[in-house]
């Protein structure tokens, strides 16, 4: 716990932390209000009140995933400028363990990820509720929470990712460079190439948009949730791993 | 109690260190000499457990660096001042430190007036100069109250007063019984300071004896080490 502890102190007084932060939710925030207006506008009066909610939901979580690129960003840098600057060996000399050190940094990096989708899920839900209080939407509907669960999954894995490729590469600018080829480009090639969709479903963007309902379905929920979880944590073994060569 | 024990690093196409052992011992300032490349920073890395030796080991208090439990309550250590990040101030750098060991964080305070950086605290780590790092780092090192004090070339940066005050600092240090090594290519700064010296050159040990016995009659430090150098190269 020393070391998780130690993680938050370092994350919380750099004041790069706080600009990363403040910039991917005051965005997704606005694209949030943004998005919830336009699709409560569209709605026709015979829409029921569950539909109202997912509507939201669905509104509010495609807010949650746009945030996640400068949360990936942070959770490499999180580790490469201690790399870049050197501090790294303080690091290692104050808690030998690597992989004690890289799972310190994780617990922290996945905690701000919940607060961060957390600090934009509930303000746009009350906004939308508020829009479309017309509606007399339900509060949580069932289907609700494969929508919360996918959304906070896919931002939280694209932190640990950053982290993993940050920690396997200890350069912030190829982790980085990385992160964007497998989360933005790879998913828009793959689109155009035969047999991309395939390709498509076991990368982290498509099931993702499957279970916040912005693609239709080409699998079983739990099977999506299983490639996204794959994604959160596979990458951090290997960075634990390649960790275990040391200097 | 340092103990380097047949110490062996290979790089890919040269050795770093050759079968080199020593012992460091408490209540005394051990100065540890050597011309650039001689291996003394990757000795101190393999001592902390940053590097691994290809052959041969090294412990502190008799065991492994990488198997204490909180090491900086039994080990400070300045390797490179300039290794922090700059947007930190100076006393939040040693907070994490302190939590990382559960370490009290009310030693900070007074560390940060033991090493004249009480105004400074406040201050980020970026705008310091190299001497105000290395009396951070030093602070760093102290967090502990370690009984093992490793400290590579701590006097880099440092101005007249801030050499003198480090020199007074490491006396009384050892004087409370610590293991004090310190490495340093400043030899009249060494010939001052130091009571134990270790030398190496090319990785293998050169002279490991008490300073009185290392320098020859009517030559200086520099100059007997000049002469063991060139000696050990021909």
């Amino acid at each position: 716990m020393n070391a998780v502890a130690a993680e938050w102190i370092k994350l919380r007084t750099l004041r790069s932390t706080w600009w990363a932060l403040g910039a991917g939710v005051l965005t997704a925030l606005a694209l949030t209000a943004l998005g919830a207006s336009t699709v409560i506008s569209r709605w026709d009066l015979g829409q029921t009140g569950e539909h109202a909610s997912m509507g939201i939901i669905v509104a509010v979580y495609v807010g949650v995933v746009l945030a996640q690129l400068p949360l990936g960003m942070l959770g490499t840098l999180t580790i490469s400028s201690e790399y870049t600057s050197g501090m790294i060996h303080t690091t290692f000399v104050a808690t030998p363990s690597r992989t004690r050190v890289l799972l310190a940094k994780a617990s922290v990096l996945g905690g701000i990820a919940i607060a961060v989708s957390l600090l934009i899920a509930i303000p746009g839900y009350l906004y939308g509720q508020a829009v479309a209080s017309g509606f007399d939407p339900t509060p949580l509907p069932a289907a609700a929470w494969t929508v919360v669960g996918g959304g906070t999954l896919m931002i939280v894995m694209t932190t640990l990712l950053g982290l993993a490729f940050g920690a396997i590469f200890r350069n912030g600018v190829v982790a980085i460079s990385m992160l964007v080829v497998l989360l933005v480009l790879v998913p828009f090639v793959g689109r155009m190439l035969p047999g991309g969709e395939v390709v498509n479903r076991i990368l982290p963007g498509y099931p993702a948009l499957q279970l916040i309902e912005q693609v239709p379905d080409t699998m079983p929920d739990a099977a999506a949730f299983a490639v996204l979880g794959t994604w959160a944590v596979a990458p951090l073994l290997i960075a634990v791993l390649a960790n275990k060569r040391v200097t | 109690m340092i103990e380097v024990i047949g110490l062996t690093r290979r790089f890919r196409r040269s050795v770093a260190i050759d079968d080199l052992s020593f012992t460091v011992a408490p209540g005394k300032i051990t100065g540890f000499l050597g011309p650039n490349g001689a291996g003394k920073t990757t000795t101190m890395r393999i001592i902390l457990g940053l590097d691994r030796p290809t052959s041969g080991r090294a412990t502190v208090n008799g065991v492994p660096y990488r198997t204490l439990d909180k090491p900086l309550t039994q080990v400070g250590a300045l390797l490179d001042a300039s290794a922090v990040q700059g947007g930190r101030r100076a006393e939040q750098h040693l907070q994490w430190l302190a939590r990382a060991n559960g370490i009290s964080q009310t030693r900070i305070g007074w560390l940060l007036e033991l090493v004249g950086l009480n105004k400074a605290g406040r201050k980020r780590v970026g705008g310091f100069s190299l001497g105000m790092k290395q009396r951070l780092g030093l602070a760093a090192a102290l967090l502990g109250d370690p009984e093992i004090l490793l400290l590579d070339e701590p006097l880099n940066g440092l101005d007249p007063e801030g050499i003198r005050w480090m020199r007074g600092l490491l006396k009384s240090l050892a004087a409370e019984g610590r293991t004090v090594l310190v490495s340093s290519h400043l030899m009249h700064e060494m010939a001052v300071t130091a009571d134990h010296l270790i030398v190496i050159g090319q990785g293998r040990l050169l002279a490991d004896t008490e300073i009185t016995q290392f320098v020859r009659p009517g030559m200086s430090l520099e100059d007997t080490f000049m002469k063991v150098i060139e000696g050990s190269a021909s």
